[in-house]
């Protein structure tokens, strides 16, 4: 199972993305468990809302940090995120 | 005696032991063995004052802890106010005398996870083994945590009377639809190091246990995540304790006792603070204890000069100080220690007096004993 162009990642219902305001960073909360995301995953994983598929999602960061070619580093991240079950995706 | 210079890292766990009353005699209990004479209990608002200067200094993951917190009366309360400060809570309980409305309540209050645990996978042991007759009754109240949509750690510590039922266990977190399953072999502290000989497994009983762990992790990977937890007597290099002292976790016991650790009450080198008597922030930043084991200055060797002393830390200070009698020394789990052969003696000892010994099971009137 791997991520594709068109389907749509949303975050896991047992998983919470959350701000830190005593770390400066974005963590990932779960059952006993805590993950501490670098930028670039809390920028992706902000947008997994169910309601972008991966197109819009890697044209929004690029164009948020008005760069290209984030497609490769969007979709590997995704495919680990999916792989940890941080994320659902449907088509 | 101080430990590195350069400022702590901020506690990101918080478990909160709120009572050591339980209603379950698990005779593996990691509680203190004399817990019965500790019954000046924090009240609601010093819970308070702890939950909201913790939260203030970093801690997000929250455990609601014991003995069995089911039993304090300000547990949705508490509940409530952690839910409004940010954190993320779960509740560790045996489910005993969880009701419907109960999980309702606790839900609405911002509840965020239950982990349930099960002695055994039948009704005789697990009845046996909690020193109460429970099987049933945590069965539907562990389908009614999945029916009200918690995520559900269902967990259950392995010994050697159990540790043969893993396929039923497996089979059972199964039906009861379990998210997570923490297989976790007994650590033998407080009551379990008290009954080690009867707890500890036999060698072929792991073996086995562990393929069938293997075989159901890969048969139910992307829907039930499981964990098994091996035991560090059978390992040859000690376990990263709690990731590190004083670096990510903060215990706070009933009476009140801030430990780096849940069982560093028992260790002789430093004595414990008090939420009573100090701020969490003079607790994890100040206090000799949390400074005892930071860094590496502590080190003797083998640890010292060790290539591996930032990866497990020595190992843990209390397995350290329980069976070599200084929390100094390298955690004899460590095939490197002069004194692993205490950890191998023990395994050996267990195969051959289990069968003469009785159970000691974890209640008032066995803890007044100690």
């Amino acid at each position: 199972m791997s991520i594709q162009a068109t389907s749509v990642p949303q975050l896991s219902p047992t998983y919470r993305l959350q701000w830190e305001e005593a770390q400066n960073m974005f963590v990932l909360l779960y059952p006993e468990g805590l993950i501490e995301l670098n930028q670039s995953s809390a920028e992706i994983l902000q947008v997994c809302d169910g309601k972008n598929n991966v197109t819009d999602i890697v044209s929004a960061l690029e164009k948020k940090f008005d760069t290209t070619g984030l497609e490769n580093d969007i979709n590997n991240f995704l495919n680990t995120a999916l792989g940890n079950g941080w994320i659902t995706q449907s088509a | 005696m101080a430990g590195s210079l350069k400022a702590p890292s901020p506690p990101r766990w918080l478990l909160a032991e709120l009572t050591y009353a339980c209603p379950l005699q698990c005779p593996y209990c990691s509680n203190p063995l004399d817990y019965a004479n500790f019954t000046n209990e924090l009240n609601t608002d010093e819970w308070k004052r702890v939950l909201k200067q913790s939260r203030k200094m970093g801690a997000v993951q929250l455990g609601f802890s014991g003995g069995e917190p089911l039993v304090r009366k300000d547990l949705t309360e508490l509940v409530s106010y952690s839910h409004d400060l940010g954190y993320y809570i779960n509740l560790i309980t045996s489910g005993y005398n969880m009701d419907e409305a109960k999980i309702i309540e606790l839900k609405e209050a911002g509840l965020d996870h239950i982990q349930i645990s099960l002695q055994a996978s039948s009704k005789e042991l697990n009845d046996y083994i909690a020193g109460t007759e429970s099987f049933e009754h945590k069965k539907v109240v562990a389908k009614l945590i999945k029916k009200h949509d918690y995520p559900m750690v269902l967990c259950v510590v392995l010994h050697r009377e159990n540790i043969h039922q893993m396929k039923d266990i497996l089979e059972m977190a199964i039906e009861l639809d379990a998210d997570f399953v923490e297989l976790a072999n007994t650590q033998y502290y407080g009551w379990a190091h008290h009954n080690r000989d009867q707890l500890m497994p036999t060698q072929e009983q792991l073996q086995e246990a562990e393929a069938i762990a293997k075989e159901y992790q890969e048969s139910q990977a992307g829907k039930m995540k499981i964990y098994y937890v091996i035991p560090d007597y059978f390992e040859n290099r000690p376990k990263a304790c709690m990731n590190g002292w004083g670096t990510t976790f903060l215990t706070i016991a009933p009476d009140g006792l801030a430990l780096p650790c849940h069982s560093a009450r028992q260790l002789p080198n430093f004595e414990c603070p008090s939420v009573r008597d100090n701020s969490i922030s003079e607790i994890w930043n100040e206090s000799t204890a949390f400074n005892y084991f930071r860094g590496d200055d502590w080190m003797k060797e083998p640890c010292r000069s060790c290539p591996e002393k930032d990866k497990d830390f020595g190992g843990c200070h209390c397995q350290a100080f329980l069976l070599t009698g200084d929390a100094t020394n390298a955690d004899p789990v460590c095939d490197l220690s002069p004194l692993h052969h205490l950890v191998t003696d023990a395994i050996e000892q267990a195969a051959m007096t289990a069968a003469e010994k009785p159970l000691v099971f974890r209640n008032s009137k066995n803890s007044k004993v100690f």
